[in-house]
């Protein structure tokens, strides 16, 4: 058990560390859903199996579409050439170790109630009754904000393309100066031409 | 659940690579014997049974190639991983009355989580190797995938509902009288929407699709692309063994041993996937996940209304 949560424990600070190594926005979403499914398990231990398998699938569908978002609103098309990953490194390596070491301090120097969990407890029952019940009002509001956020964030990205803003017809510029043949006028639409339609359209 | 028996760690382990194995290799045997009555071709068993090994023997002696700076832990580990999912999907589903490799009371969580880390592996299958069609297949793949996910959580939960748990074994007890695929008529076939995406078979192989060239396994050979079928078809066994649990009432019916039942079920549901394979066009992906957002994930959400009112 203790050797379970050291191995896990390890991975996780490990992946957790690598994420901001690695040069790729893929590799970076993935190692760190490698940190997360390391915490599920150290969950899973502590006898939270819904928190912990729920935070398996949660997280891992989180880092897919977030992977999914970065690749799409950034210059990195594959995700796979190399990439600069990080910004204000050592204000936030200084603040990454400051914040782990009071955290580590409160671990160690914090007095935590001995209160072990009958493994046949209704943890999960209890949970559900929490989450449907008491605190209904704090979760969903906060899960109708996230929604919100997610799309105004969006909504506000997108705005800009790469060849202009999105409400001004965001097109590539032409092959020439002054001409009016583009790009994507060689991806010659076999049925209807209904490619041609976007240029007379703007 | 007192009445569980749960296989020791060892025999578990057994059993589920065993199962896999035997399960995979009635997967391209019921293939190959569907895409013969397809084509029109004399059926024979032998021919069918054979079959596998002729393409293991096949594939085996190809010569292996690499890509140009592929990433190669991802790459050799994505099958790995992949079929490491399919056995964890398959432990905590029920074999047997009471039979389960992993008993835990959160088992549809599990599988929950089984599922949406396959997208993962799938993914990473097609972009490690460093090739512009591998990775295209990959993105697509998770637009659609993305798409289907939903529709797994809330048929899953809407099973969990009359069964008021979690575990799978608890949702099999509850179909005792009437099977969930009756009391929830949308939940199976939105849960085969989910199987065949997962498995990327018939209408959803977006990623591995011949109209790519192969998609995420463009650029595999050898030993590489064994391991790969390999996996999808453990994959479909696992979760045509959670459909046949979930929704056609698992080990429950009469006169044959319960885990005769089982393979039963899930032997159909393997057949009427695979069938759709055959009979079936891909879809086009952005028509997929347009269908999924604005149909499908509708359908999701009454099958759940659907189960919460028989449950009231």
């Amino acid at each position: 058990m203790t050797l379970a949560f050291v191995v896990f424990a390890a991975a996780a600070v490990w992946t957790g560390y690598r994420v901001f190594r690695t040069d790729s926005m893929v590799r970076a979403s993935f190692l760190l859903l490698a940190s997360f499914l390391n915490v599920g398990a150290i969950l899973v231990l502590m006898l939270a199996e819904y928190l912990g398998t729920a935070l398996l699938f949660m997280m891992t569908v989180e880092m897919v579409v977030m992977a999914l978002f970065m690749v799409m609103f950034m210059m990195n098309p594959a995700g796979l050439n190399p990439m600069e990953m990080v910004h204000q490194p050592r204000f936030a390596a200084a603040a990454g170790i400051g914040s782990a070491a009071a955290l580590a301090a409160v671990a160690l120097f914090g007095r935590f109630p001995a209160n072990p969990v009958d493994p046949n407890a209704a943890t999960i029952r209890a949970l559900g009754s929490e989450l449907l019940g008491g605190s209904m009002l704090v979760f969903e509001s906060a899960g109708v904000t996230l929604l919100a956020t997610m799309v105004c964030a969006v909504v506000l990205s997108s705005h800009r393309g790469r060849f202009g803003d999105g409400d001004e017809g965001s097109v590539a510029p032409p092959l020439e100066p002054g001409g009016d043949h583009r790009p994507e006028d060689d991806l010659v639409d076999d049925a209807d031409g209904g490619h041609h339609m976007h240029h007379g359209g703007h | 659940m007192s009445d569980v028996v749960s296989l020791s760690p060892m025999l578990g382990v057994a059993v589920i690579g065993g199962t896999l194995a035997i399960g995979a290799y009635g997967v391209v045997v019921i293939d190959r014997l569907l895409y013969a009555a397809v084509a029109g071709w004399p059926l024979s068993l032998a021919w069918a049974a054979a079959q596998p090994a002729r393409e293991v023997a096949t594939v085996i002696r190809r010569q292996p190639v690499t890509t140009e700076a592929p990433d190669m832990i991802l790459w050799v580990l994505a099958p790995a991983a992949y079929a490491g999912l399919a056995a964890t999907a398959l432990s905590v589903v029920p074999l047997g009355p009471g039979v389960v490799v992993a008993d835990v009371r959160t088992g549809i969580v599990v599988f929950g989580a089984a599922e949406a880390l396959a997208i993962v592996a799938i993914f990473l299958h097609g972009w490690a190797p460093n090739s512009p069609l591998p990775m295209i297949a990959g993105y697509r793949f998770v637009g659609v995938a993305l798409s289907y996910e939903l529709l797994s959580m809330f048929v899953l939960i809407a099973a969990a509902l009359p069964a008021e748990s979690l575990s799978i074994g608890a949702i099999v007890e509850s179909q005792q009288g009437l099977w969930n695929v009756v009391r929830q008529p949308l939940g199976l076939p939105l849960f085969l929407v989910v199987t065949a995406g997962v498995t990327f078979t018939g209408p959803l192989d977006i990623v591995d699709a011949n109209d790519i060239a192969g998609g995420g396994a463009a650029e595999d050979s050898g030993m590489a692309h064994l391991a790969w079928a390999a996996a999808r078809a453990a994959m479909l066994v696992a979760f045509a063994a959670a459909a046949a649990a979930v929704f056609l009432g698992g080990w429950i019916g009469p006169v044959l041993p319960g885990a005769m039942w089982m393979a039963l079920k899930t032997l159909a549901v393997v057949v009427t996937v695979l069938a759709g394979r055959h009979l079936l066009a891909r879809v086009r992906p952005e028509r997929f996940v347009r269908l999924a957002w604005t149909v499908l994930l509708p359908l999701a959400f009454l099958d759940l209304a659907i189960a919460g009112a028989g449950s009231l």
